[in-house]
C-alpha cells in the first residue's frame, strides 16, 4: 500500500505547541507556517519569520523537523526559511520604502559607535536583509573610511541622489561631498537642511533596515533625525567608565522624551583579549553597561571586546564581521544585531495585535 | 486628561470650522477649540524661553484663526501651520492632552 502520508491539519496540529519565544504565540497561529506541501510521506513547508536576522531562527527550524518526523506517514521533512519584516512606520514618512529606521547613538563620542553602527548594518546584511546605513554624524563623518570607498553619489534626476553601494549595503555620508580632511564648520540650520536632504532627497529604495550613526550628544542633529526620520528605535553605545556611562544615560533619557523606544545598551571595549594567552582583562570596569541598562530597565544587547582587529578592520575599510567573522568582537556584533532585529520585530508585531499602529497624524485643515 | 503611557492619537479629523477632534490610541475622543490651542502655543515666539512670561497677546490672534496644515513631530508632537503664518510650535502628545476641552475634560477641569 503506498504512503498516504499525514493530513494537512495533522501537520498544523503538530507544528501548533511550537512557540515563538519572543512573541508567546504559536506559528501557526502567527501565520508563519507558509506554502505547505505534502507529497507522500513528503512534507515541505516555508517558517516565514518576522527578520532574517532571528537568534532562533535554527532552533525553531529544528523544532518544526523534530515535530513533523514524530508525526505517523511522514518520511521526509523539507523547512525553508524566510522572513517578512514588520513595520512600525506611519503612512506619509520620510523614506517611504524603508520598514525600519534605527539610530545607534551614543552621549559621548570615542565609544565606538560608528564602529558599532557599521558592523549592525552588515551583519543585518549577512543575515539576509537589505540594509542602508545613513551616517548622520556630519561633523565627523567616518562612514568613507570604514567602508573603503570615496564614490560619489550619483545624481538620479529630479534633485535627488543614489547611495553608494559598499560591501552589500547602501551607504550615505556627507563625507562622500567633501573633501577627507575639510572641516566641517556649520551652524544648527545648515546641519538641520544637510540631514533633511538624506532623508528626503536620497533614493533609498526598498530596505528592511536603515541604520543612522548619529552624531555624539543631544544637539540640534539629535532632535533633527528624532523630529523627521521616523525612527523605529534607538541603540546606546557605551564604554563602561562612568563617564561614559552618565551621558550614555542622556542620550537614552532624550530618546525617551521624544518617545522613540531604546532598544539597548551596548557596552563597547568591554574588556581586552591578549593575543598571547587569550586571558580576558578588565581594563576599564566591565559590566558598567549591563548595569546601567538594567537600572533604566532596557535591554542590554551585548559586550564587544577591545581588540586591536576592530579599529584595525575600521581604518583599512573592511569592518570586522566581514574582515575577521569568527573574532570575538565579530560575534558580539553579530549577536547584537540580532537582538536589534529581534526587538524591532516584537514591538512591530505587539503594535500590530494591540491595534495601536501608527496612523497617518497629517491633516489639511477644510477653511 | 492624564495621558496613559504609550498613549498617543491615531486620528486627526475636524468638527466644522474651528474644532479640531483627535481619537486617542486609549479610546479617548477628544476635542479643541482651534483658536485657544493657537494661543497655547508654547513655541520661543509665544512663551519667553528664560521667564517663561506670554509674549503672545490674545487680542492679536484674529476670532478666525485656523490650522493650514498639521503634521507629526517624530513620535511625540504634533507640528500646525496656522493661517497667520505661525509654524515653530510643537504641541507634545502631553500637552495637546493637557489642553484636551472635550465634555469629560472640560467636566474635570470644573470639577478641579
Amino acid at each position: 500500500m503506498p504512503n498516504a502520508g499525514p493530513t494537512h491539519e495533522a501537520v498544523l496540529a503538530a507544528l501548533r505547541p511550537i512557540q515563538d519565544p519572543d512573541l508567546h504565540r504559536d506559528i501557526v497561529s502567527l501565520g508563519f507556517v507558509k506554502d505547505l506541501s505534502i507529497e507522500g510521506g513528503r512534507v515541505r513547508f516555508r517558517l516565514e519569520l518576522t527578520t532574517p536576522a532571528c537568534p532562533v531562527k535554527d532552533e525553531l527550524k529544528a523544532q518544526c523537523e523534530r515535530a513533523l518526523r514524530a508525526l505517523t506517514g511522514v518520511t521526509a521533512v523539507e523547512v525553508d526559511l524566510s522572513a517578512q519584516v514588520r513595520s512600525p512606520r506611519a503612512p506619509g514618512a520620510v523614506m517611504p520604502g524603508v520598514k525600519n529606521v534605527v539610530a545607534v547613538a551614543s552621549g559621548k563620542g570615542g565609544v565606538g559607535k560608528s564602529t558599532t553602527a557599521a558592523n549592525i548594518a552588515l551583519a543585518l546584511a549577512d543575515d539576509g536583509a537589505t540594509v542602508g546605513l545613513l551616517d548622520a554624524d556630519i561633523y565627523g563623518p567616518s562612514m568613507p573610511l570604514m567602508f573603503g570607498t570615496h564614490a560619489r553619489p550619483q545624481p538620479s534626476g529630479d534633485k535627488r541622489i543614489h547611495p553608494v553601494f559598499a560591501h552589500g549595503i547602501k551607504l550615505m555620508s556627507i563625507g562622500f561631498l567633501i573633501e577627507p580632511d575639510m572641516p566641517m564648520v556649520w551652524r544648527g540650520p545648515m546641519v538641520h537642511g544637510a540631514l533633511t536632504q538624506f532623508l528626503e532627497q536620497v533614493e533609498w529604495g526598498n530596505l528592511d533596515y536603515v541604520i543612522v550613526d548619529m552624531p555624539p550628544g543631544t544637539g540640534d542633529a539629535q532632535l533633527t533625525l528624532t523630529q523627521r526620520a521616523g525612527l523605529a528605535g534607538a541603540v546606546i553605545v557605551t564604554t563602561p567608565q562612568q563617564v561614559s556611562l552618565i551621558d550614555a544615560r542622556k542620550g537614552l533619557k532624550m530618546f525617551e522624551q521624544v518617545k522613540v523606544p531604546v532598544l539597548g545598551i551596548v557596552e563597547n571595549m568591554s574588556y581586552f583579549v591578549c593575543d598571547g594567552c587569550n586571558k580576558e582583562h578588565d581594563i576599564f570596569r566591565r559590566g558598567g553597561g549591563r548595569a546601567t541598562a538594567a537600572e533604566l530597565g532596557v535591554p542590554f544587547l551585548g559586550e564587544v571586546p577591545l581588540e586591536s582587529a576592530v579599529p584595525l578592520s575600521g581604518d583599512e575599510g573592511t569592518p570586522i564581521v566581514r574582515r575577521a567573522p569568527d573574532s570575538a568582537a565579530a560575534k558580539a556584533f553579530r549577536h547584537i544585531a540580532r537582538e536589534v532585529a529581534r526587538g524591532l520585530a516584537v514591538r512591530s508585531m505587539e503594535a500590530e495585535a494591540s491595534g495601536i499602529t501608527q496612523g497617518d497624524l497629517s491633516m489639511a485643515w477644510k477653511a | 486628561m492624564q495621558l496613559p503611557a504609550g498613549a498617543r492619537p491615531v486620528q486627526l479629523g475636524q468638527d466644522g470650522p474651528g474644532i479640531l477632534t483627535v481619537r486617542w490610541s486609549h479610546g479617548h475622543a477628544g476635542r479643541h477649540n482651534v483658536r485657544d490651542l493657537r494661543l497655547a502655543c508654547r513655541c520661543a515666539q509665544c512663551v519667553d524661553e528664560w521667564t517663561g512670561q506670554a509674549r503672545l497677546a490674545p487680542d492679536s490672534i484674529a476670532p478666525d484663526i485656523h490650522p493650514l496644515n498639521i503634521d507629526p513631530v517624530g513620535l511625540y508632537g504634533l507640528s500646525i501651520k496656522w493661517s497667520d503664518g505661525h509654524e515653530t510650535g510643537i504641541y507634545t502628545f502631553e500637552v495637546l492632552a493637557e489642553l484636551c476641552q472635550c465634555g469629560q475634560c472640560a467636566a474635570a477641569e470644573a470639577k478641579a
